[in-house]
C-alpha cells in the first residue's frame, strides 16, 4: 500500500457516502465545518473507514479525525506507510 | 456533557455494528434504518433526564439486537433471492 492508494481509497469511500457533497470534498475539507456533517455522520464515516481498511479505530482516535487528510495520515501510520 | 456525548456516539456505533450482524436482509436493513432514524429524531435533546431515558432505551435495544442476532443464526430461514445473489 502506498500513500497514493490510501488517499484514493479514503476519498472513494467519502464520495460513496451519500451525505457528502462531492464538489466540496478535498483532502483538507473539515467534515463538520465544510461538509456539514454532524457527529452521528462522523461515526458512520469512521465505520466506513474501518470496513474499508479492515481494522478498528478506537473512539479516542476517531474524534480527532476531522479531515480526510487526518484519516489518510492515521491509516498510513497504522499500516506503516511513509512518503 | 462531553462525556455523555462520547457515550451516545459509542452507543450509536455499537448499535450499528451489532445491527450489521443480522443474517436476514430484512432485519438487518430495518435495524440499521431504525437506529439511524431514532438517533436523528432525538439529536436536539438537551434535557439530562430525557437524555438518560433515551440512552437507557438504547442499551435495552442493543441487548435485544444482540439476542435476536444470535437467535437469527440459530433458526436460519430460507434465503431471499437478494441474499443468494450477494453470497
Amino acid at each position: 500500500m502506498s500513500m497514493t492508494t490510501i488517499r484514493d481509497r479514503v476519498l472513494l469511500v467519502l464520495k460513496l457516502y451519500d451525505k457528502i457533497d462531492v464538489s466540496k470534498l478535498t483532502l483538507e475539507s473539515h467534515f463538520m465545518n465544510d461538509l456539514g456533517l454532524d457527529s452521528l455522520d462522523h461515526v458512520e464515516v469512521v465505520m466506513a473507514m474501518e470496513d474499508e481498511f479492515g481494522f478498528e479505530i478506537p473512539d479516542g482516535d476517531a474524534e480527532k479525525l476531522l479531515r480526510p487528510a487526518d484519516i489518510v495520515r492515521y491509516i498510513a501510520d497504522k499500516e506503516e506507510v511513509y512518503e | 456533557m462531553a462525556a455523555k456525548k462520547m457515550e451516545i456516539l459509542r452507543l450509536y456505533k455499537q448499535l450499528l455494528r451489532e445491527s450489521t450482524k443480522f443474517s436476514s436482509y430484512n432485519f438487518r436493513e430495518y435495524a440499521l434504518m431504525r437506529v439511524k432514524d431514532a438517533f436523528r429524531e432525538n439529536k436536539n435533546l438537551t434535557d439530562p433526564a430525557a437524555l438518560d431515558k433515551q440512552i437507557k432505551e438504547g442499551y435495552k435495544n442493543l441487548a435485544i439486537i444482540k439476542r435476536q442476532v444470535v437467535i437469527g443464526h440459530m433458526f436460519e430461514p430460507q434465503r431471499l433471492v437478494i441474499e443468494k445473489q450477494l453470497s
